[in-house]
C-alpha cells in the first residue's frame, strides 16, 4: 500500500468515526449551553439507541448481515430505523429532564451532574440485567459496497455516514438560528431570567434541547450500529468519553465548535494509531485537549454560557 | 460440618482417638461445600455459564452416584464478571476469593475462567490454604514458580492454582508451530487485548513464530471497551501480512473479527481459546467470524466417539438445555478430580481439609472424561495436549452451538 492510498485510507478512517463523535458531542453541548449542565446520561442514551435500532432492524426481520436489501425497501428501512430511535432516544431525554433533572434546577452545586451519572449507570445495568451482557451482532442491511481509490477502499456505509451526519448537523444549526424556538433557546441561554420575563417558556426550551440532543445521539447510535455492525451495554462509554471531549475541545455550548472538535477527535485517533500506537490514542487526544484549554480556555471556537450575573 | 479448627486438632494428632470418633460420626452425613468462579456476567457469559454447568454435573452424579460413601456434595457459584468491567473483573475476583477463604465449610474451588481473575485470586486463596482447579484459565504466570512468591506466597509456596487444561506456555507456541508449519505463514501482526491472558498468549506465540522463522512485523495492544479498531486494523493492512494473531477474549475479540473482515478479508487469521465459544459467534456472526483459527488448551472431546463423553453430553443437555463445548468438559473433570480426592481422604480416614485436599492432589491420578489427569508439583497438569479449530459456518445447526460451527482440525504440534 503506497503511502498516498494509506492517508487517504486513514482520513476515510478518521472523518467516519469523527462524524459519530460529531453527533454526539453535540448533544452534549446543546444542553450545556442553556443549562450549564453536563448531561453524563448522554453516554447511556446513546447505547441504548443502539438496541432500539437494533430491535427495529430485527422487527423487519433482518438479522445479522444475511438479509440485504436494495432500493425502496432499504431507504424505508432506514428511514424507518433512524426515526424510531430517534424518537425513543429523544423520548428518553426528556424523561430524564422531565422526571428529574427539573426538580433539581433549583438546587446549586454538582446535584444534577451526579444524577445524570446516576441515570447513566441505571440506563446500562438494565441493559445488562434485562438484554444481556454479551455481545450483538448488528443487523445491517446495507448491500456490501466498495469504492476504491487507488489501494484505498471506502464502505458504502462511510459517505452515508457523512451524509447523515452533515444533514443533521445543518438541519440543527438551521433550527437554532432561524426558527421561533431556536430563537427562544438561543435567548435562554443567554439569560434564562430575561427570557422567561419576556415570555419565553423556559420548561419547554429545555425539555426541546433534551429531545434534539438525545434524538442526535439516536442517530449516531443508528450509524454506529452499521459502520459496526455491533453493540454491547458498555459501548456508550469510551465514544461518549470521547465525544464530551470533542465537545470541551471545541468550545462546550458552541454547535459549530462541538463539530469540529468531533472530526479532529477522529482524525486525532486515527492518526495516532497509524503513526504512533493505537495504546497511545487517549494519551494524544488527551494532551492537545490540555494544551487547547491552556491557551484557549474556551475551546477552539469559544464557549457559549449562560450569562450567571 | 468440617471446621478449621477441628482440621487443624487432626492435623496434629491431638487426641487420635477422639478425633476419629468425630470422623465417623461425621461420615454418617457430611457435606462438602466447593467453591465455582467464572465470568458470569459480560462479554463471556455463555462459555461461563457452559463450563460452571460442566463442573455442576460433576457433583451431581458424585451424589447421585453415591461416589463417596457419607458425603454429600453442595456447591455455591460466584461471578467474577461485573458491569462496570464489562467482562471479568479481577477485583470482583479478589472479593470472591476472600469470601471463598472465609466460609469454613467450602473445603475446594473450581476456577476462575479467566487468567486475569486468576492472578488476582491465586495469592487470596494461598493465604487461607484454599485450592482451586480452573478448567480454561491458562496464563503460565500463575503456576510458574519463578513467581510462586507472588502467587502462592503462603505455605512454603505449596501449589494452589491446578489446572485440568494446559498453559499458554504450550498453547501460544503449538499455535505458531501450526500457523508456521501447516499454514506456511510466513510475515505476521499480532495483537493482544491487555488482558493478563491475552497478553501472555500473545508473547508466548511471539516468541515461537520468531523461533520458527515467521518475520513478526508488530505486535500492538488493543483497548477492549474501544469500538473502533479501524486504524491500527488499516496499518496492518499497509504492512502487508499474510497472517494475524490474537491474543485475548471475545470483548475485543469479536469487534476485531467484524472490523478485519472488512478490512483484512484474505489474511489467516487465528487466536486462543478466548475467541474459542458461542460468544465469539453471536457477538461476531457470519460472515465475519468464518475462517478464524482457533485452539484449546487440552484435547477436543465433544461429539467424538468417546464413550463416556457420549453420556456426558446426554447428561448435560437434558439437565441444562443446552450444548456443552470442550471447556464444559474440563469443567467437568476439575470438580470430579475434587470429588475423587475427597474419596481418596475418605477412604483413608483422613478429616476432609483444605491442606489434606491439595496434598491428596499432589499424589493422585483421577480418570477423568479427557483421560487420566494427573498434576506436577507446580499444579499444571502433565499433559500438553493443543487442540486446533476453525470457524466454519454449519448453516443447519444453531449459531451459537460451538460444536457445529467451529471445525476441529487436529493436535497442534507440540513445541
Amino acid at each position: 500500500m503506497s503511502g498516498l492510498s494509506l492517508f487517504v485510507q486513514q482520513s476515510i478512517n478518521g472523518l467516519t468515526l469523527g462524524a459519530m463523535y460529531a453527533l454526539l458531542a453535540l448533544g452534549f453541548t446543546m444542553v450545556y449551553g442553556i443549562m450549564e449542565l453536563i448531561n453524563f446520561a448522554h453516554f447511556s442514551v446513546f447505547m441504548v439507541g443502539t438496541f432500539v435500532a437494533l430491535y427495529t432492524f430485527e422487527a423487519f426481520g433482518i438479522f445479522g448481515q444475511s438479509t440485504i436489501l436494495h432500493g425502496l425497501p432499504l431507504i424505508g428501512v432506514l428511514l424507518a430505523a433512524f426515526i424510531v430511535t430517534m424518537v425513543v432516544c429523544g423520548g428518553i431525554g426528556m424523561s430524564i429532564e422531565r422526571f428529574f433533572l427539573r426538580r433539581l434546577r433549583a438546587v446549586k452545586g454538582p446535584a444534577s451532574m451526579i444524577t445524570t451519572i446516576g441515570i447513566s449507570y441505571i440506563l446500562s445495568n438494565s441493559v445488562l440485567l434485562f438484554i444481556g451482557g454479551q455481545g450483538f451482532n448488528f443487523p445491517n442491511p446495507i448491500p456490501p459496497v466498495r469504492f476504491h481509490f487507488g489501494q484505498a477502499v471506502m464502505q458504502v456505509e462511510q459517505p452515508l455516514i457523512w451524509v447523515v451526519s452533515a444533514v443533521l448537523m445543518l438541519g440543527l444549526t438551521y433550527f437554532v438560528q432561524a426558527t421561533k424556538l431556536g430563537k427562544a433557546m438561543r435567548a435562554t441561554a443567554q439569560d434564562p431570567e430575561a427570557a422567561r420575563m419576556m415570555g419565553v417558556d423556559v420548561d419547554r426550551v429545555i425539555l426541546t434541547s433534551f429531545f434534539l440532543g438525545s434524538a442526535l445521539a439516536g442517530a449516531a447510535a443508528v450509524i454506529f450500529g452499521l459502520y459496526y455492525e455491533y453493540t454491547n451495554f458498555y459501548i456508550g462509554f469510551d465514544a461518549g468519553l470521547r465525544a464530551f471531549t470533542a465537545a470541551v475541545l471545541g468550545g462546550i455550548g458552541n454547535v459549530p465548535g462541538a463539530m469540529l472538535g468531533g472530526l479532529l477527535i477522529g482524525i486525532i485517533e486515527t492518526m495516532t494509531s497509524q503513526f504512533i500506537s493505537t495504546n497511545w490514542a487517549e494519551v494524544v487526544i488527551f494532551s492537545i485537549l490540555v494544551i487547547v484549554l491552556v491557551f484557549r480556555p474556551a475551546g477552539l471556537l469559544g464557549r457559549v454560557a449562560p450569562n450567571k450575573s | 460440618m468440617l471446621t478449621r479448627r477441628n482440621s487443624i486438632k487432626a492435623a496434629a494428632g491431638v487426641a487420635a482417638v477422639a478425633s476419629l470418633g468425630v470422623a465417623s460420626r461425621a461420615q454418617a452425613a457430611q457435606t462438602v461445600k466447593v467453591a465455582i468462579d467464572a465470568s458470569l456476567t459480560g462479554a463471556d457469559a455463555a462459555s461461563a455459564a457452559r463450563q460452571v454447568n460442566g463442573s455442576i454435573l460433576a457433583l451431581m452424579n458424585a451424589n447421585a452416584l453415591n461416589e463417596v460413601p457419607g458425603v454429600t456434595f453442595t456447591w455455591e457459584k460466584f461471578d467474577d464478571g461485573t458491569a462496570t468491567a464489562g467482562q471479568y473483573d479481577p477485583a470482583q475476583g479478589a472479593i470472591n476469593a476472600r469470601k471463598m477463604v472465609a466460609d469454613p465449610s467450602i473445603v475446594a474451588a473450581v476456577g476462575p475462567q479467566m487468567s486475569g481473575v486468576g492472578k488476582a485470586m491465586s495469592p487470596i486463596l494461598s493465604a487461607g490454604h484454599l485450592i482451586t482447579i480452573t478448567p480454561s484459565s491458562t496464563n503460565p504466570d500463575i503456576t510458574n514458580p519463578e513467581f510462586a512468591s507472588i502467587y502462592r506466597p503462603a505455605d512454603n509456596h505449596a501449589p494452589v492454582y491446578f489446572r485440568t487444561v494446559t498453559t499458554d506456555a504450550y498453547q501460544g507456541p503449538n499455535m505458531a508451530n501450526f500457523f508456521a508449519e501447516t499454514l506456511k505463514a510466513k510475515k505476521i501482526f499480532i495483537l493482544d487485548d491487555s488482558g493478563a491472558y491475552g497478553v501472555g498468549i500473545a508473547n508466548a506465540f511471539e516468541g515461537q513464530a520468531k523461533k520458527k522463522g515467521i518475520q513478526v512485523l508488530g505486535h500492538e495492544k488493543l483497548d477492549p471497551k474501544n469500538p473502533d479498531y479501524t486504524a491500527v486494523l488499516t496499518k496492518i493492512k499497509s504492512l502487508e501480512p499474510d497472517s494475524m494473531y490474537y491474543g485475548g477474549v471475545t470483548m475485543a475479540g469479536a469487534k476485531l473479527a467484524k472490523q478485519s473482515y472488512q478490512i483484512l478479508p484474505h489474511i489467516n487469521k487465528g487466536g486462543g481459546d478466548g475467541i474459542m465459544g458461542s460468544d465469539f459467534l453471536t457477538a461476531g456472526g457470519f460472515p465475519a467470524v468464518e475462517g478464524w483459527y482457533c485452539t484449546i488448551a487440552g484435547p477436543h472431546l465433544v461429539g467424538t466417539a468417546n464413550k463416556a463423553v457420549g453420556t456426558f453430553m446426554q447428561q448435560f443437555i437434558t439437565k441444562f438445555k443446552t450444548v456443552p463445548d470442550d471447556y464444559s468438559i474440563t469443567g467437568y473433570d476439575a470438580a470430579w478430580v475434587i470429588v475423587q480426592a475427597v474419596k481418596k481422604l475418605v477412604e483413608e480416614k483422613k478429616p476432609i481439609t483444605r491442606d489434606n485436599i491439595r496434598s491428596t492432589l499432589l499424589t493422585i491420578t483421577v480418570d477423568t472424561l479427557q483421560g487420566p489427569v494427573a498434576f506436577d508439583a507446580n499444579g499444571d497438569i502433565k499433559s500438553h495436549v493443543v487442540s486446533v479449530f476453525q470457524v466454519r459456518e454449519d448453516k443447519a445447526k444453531p449459531l451459537d452451538d460451538p460444536n457445529a460451527q467451529y471445525a476441529y482440525i487436529g493436535e497442534a504440534p507440540q513445541a
